[in-house]
């Protein structure tokens, strides 16, 4: 299935050419968890503190649907 | 001897008073709000003779507690007609409480249109002549006062807005460096420092003397505390990194950023004006990603960037960032920062800017996404045109002058930059708050979108109510203490964090507080706060969002504001 992965403050500098905010399209197997696409991704589990699946805060072990957007954060705030 | 300066505008009179008993254990909001509810009349004109503006130093500035040097401004507002603390960073608050001074009061009003400074030193205040300064711009007062009176002192100033006494203008006080960009900008309170024909206070003393009682116990405390900021992922690792701006991308993900005047959650081009971009652009034109607004900062959220022109902005925060970028619909952040800067420099709210800005493009007076026409319609603030003084009005004028309904404010201060809709806890500290859409008054983007101190979804009303509750509880105990308010993503999320607070404060004043008793002058601040409003003429009905927010979906989401009016009558049930 395919999927569209964003990657921000910092965490793009794990994928070789991305950009934060730019759409990332992976190919992953059916049934994927986020941990399986971080995997895929080879990014490591402890940089990740937030994940959004279509804006809405998901966990690490929840699974994926085709077409899903994805969005990886390390520790973020402000205000 | 800690002293409350109080500067008579009407006789020119400026005296020195002991510290009444009754206000020995309040700083920051608690004191402003506590002074401003005994000796200003709730009815009273805010630019009248018997508005008084506030200015004090936290419980802990001044000391070596890690990120403690924020100020309160405070006043009955021009803007709201309710009573105000406008919180602010810079140098002036450790100066202040290293001279005994817990709070200076500006009151009464001159006769005449002559305009006054005001220099404080260890020897005492003294008034000046500030005809020179008048008319011009904070960054060109602020140097001329530096060049004057030494580079390390600090300059609180109003622009020409403050002149005017426009609506949505601030009080700014300067950075380390010179930048008159630390604003306790909301609210108006420029306009009430105008309207007692003060343009600018100098105070000049170092930053680290104030009293300590157990200065051992304090500096045990105050390590722990720091140790406890520095190992939370958001203040210790997020922050220091991007600085708030780091926001943008997560609360356009999440769909809860405001875009072109709070039609969208989401903008395309959010990664342009985020903290990401911000900081590349900052680094490759020689500025910093990271910068510490007062001295004895951990957290260092703020930034410098350089602009096109050769001028610097510093910082360009998240909420300036969003007023100016996905608001308008502008993807340029050159453009964000000049808007941010000519704010700055004229004496402008960003927030109340923004807004009135997304309000007159909403009206069509300039196109959505005209970056160069907002630069313009911005600068004619400075020169008093008819627009431009519409614009300094904020979001609620600029609507009733063009007949436009969808205008986001609560109590006539503009809604800052995470939509009610899908961030509906903020919504409901919007709706509540006494100080009028206020996003650091109860910052439920915390459990709502961050994942700091639990999670609560975002989109259902459930648990609204309690979280903006709490947080505006603890939060105007935090902003009593002089502590920056970022201190409590750590705090909400390790519980040595507050007693840690209450051991500082215990060593500084050689008390026995507990934890309990912060809660309590949380909840007595927001007490005195709301009487003051009902005694003004608020009511039930100044707590609820503009109507558009519970008729018109929100994508991505598609979810409308849908907290109900019993439950948001519950928030002050302590």
């Amino acid at each position: 299935m395919i999927l569209e992965v964003r990657v921000f403050a910092g965490l793009e500098k794990q994928i070789p050419g991305a950009r934060y905010g730019q759409p990332v399209e992976v190919d992953a197997p059916d049934g994927s968890s986020v941990h399986d696409l971080l995997r895929i991704l080879n990014i490591s589990e402890e940089l990740v503190f937030a994940v959004l699946i279509n804006g809405v805060h998901a966990k690490k072990e929840d699974t994926l649907k085709p077409g899903d957007r994805v969005s990886f954060f390390p520790p973020v705030g402000g205000g | 001897m800690v002293k409350v300066l109080r500067i008579n505008m009407t006789n020119r009179e400026i005296k020195s008073e002991e510290l009444p008993e009754k206000y020995a254990l309040l700083g920051g909001r608690a004191l402003t709000s506590q002074i401003v509810s005994d000796e200003v009349p709730a009815t009273s004109d805010p630019l009248g003779p018997f508005n008084k503006l506030v200015i004090a130093p936290g419980l802990l500035s001044g000391t070596s507690a890690p990120s403690s040097g924020r100020l309160s401004v405070g006043a009955k507002s021009p803007l709201t007609g309710g009573i105000k603390e406008s919180n602010a960073g810079g140098i002036t608050s450790q100066k202040l409480a290293s001279l005994g001074i817990k709070a200076l009061i500006l009151e009464g009003q001159p006769e005449g249109n002559d305009w006054y400074g005001i220099k404080i030193t260890s020897d005492g205040a003294e008034m000046f002549s500030a005809q020179d300064l008048a008319g011009k711009g904070t960054y060109e007062v602020t140097s001329l006062c530096r060049d004057r009176y030494g580079a390390k002192v600090a300059v609180i100033t109003i622009g020409p807005a403050g002149e005017m006494r426009l609506l949505a203008a601030g009080v700014t006080n300067n950075d380390t460096e010179g930048n008159s960009s630390r604003y306790a900008g909301r609210g108006g309170l420029g306009a009430v420092m105008g309207s007692k024909k003060v343009k600018v206070i100098v105070v000049d003393s170092p930053s680290f003397n104030a009293p300590v009682k157990d200065a051992e116990k304090f500096k045990e405390a105050a390590k722990k505390f720091s140790k406890i900021l520095m190992d939370h992922p958001v203040t210790g690792t997020g922050l220091p990194a991007y600085g708030t701006n780091v926001l943008m991308n997560i609360i356009n993900e999440a769909g809860t950023l405001p875009t072109r005047n709070f039609r969208y959650g989401r903008f395309d081009g959010a990664a342009g004006v985020s903290g990401e971009k911000l900081a590349e652009v900052a680094v490759a034109r020689g500025g910093k990603a990271t910068h510490a607004c007062h001295p004895g900062c951990v957290m260092r959220c703020s930034n410098i960037y350089p602009m096109p022109n050769g001028k610097v902005c510093a910082p360009v925060e998240y909420e300036t960032a969003w007023g100016f970028g996905p608001n308008l619909l502008i993807a340029d952040l050159d453009q964000v920062a000049m808007l941010n800067y000519i704010c700055n420099d004229v004496g402008l709210d960003t927030i109340e800017t923004g807004c009135a800005l997304g309000v007159l493009m909403e009206a069509g007076v300039i196109s959505f996404g005209d970056g160069k026409a907002a630069i313009e319609m911005l600068e004619e603030v400075g020169r008093g045109t008819a627009l431009g003084r519409i614009l300094g009005s904020g979001s609620v004028v600029a609507g009733k002058t063009y007949g436009v309904t969808r205008v986001p404010a609560v109590k006539g201060q503009g809604i800052p930059a995470y939509d009610p809709r899908s961030c509906k806890g903020n919504g409901v500290t919007y709706a509540t708050s006494p100080m009028g859409a206020d996003h650091t008054a109860g910052y439920a983007v915390t459990a709502n979108i961050l994942s700091v101190g639990g999670q609560v979804n975002p989109l259902l009303p459930e648990g609204q109510v309690d979280l903006s509750r709490n947080l505006q509880i603890a939060t105007a105990a935090v902003d009593s203490t002089g502590l920056c308010l970022f201190v409590a993503f750590a705090v909400l999320d390790n519980p040595e964090g507050l007693p840690a607070i209450v051991d500082m404060l215990n060593a500084q004043y050689g008390l026995a507080l507990s934890v309990d008793d912060v809660v309590k002058l949380g909840q007595q601040v927001l007490r005195v706060e709301r009487r003051f409003n009902s005694e003004a003429g608020f009511t039930r009905a100044d707590d609820r969002l503009p109507e558009f927010f519970q008729t018109e979906d929100l994508p991505p989401h598609n979810t409308r504001f849908d907290v109900s009016e019993a439950d948001l009558d519950s928030v002050f049930n302590f």
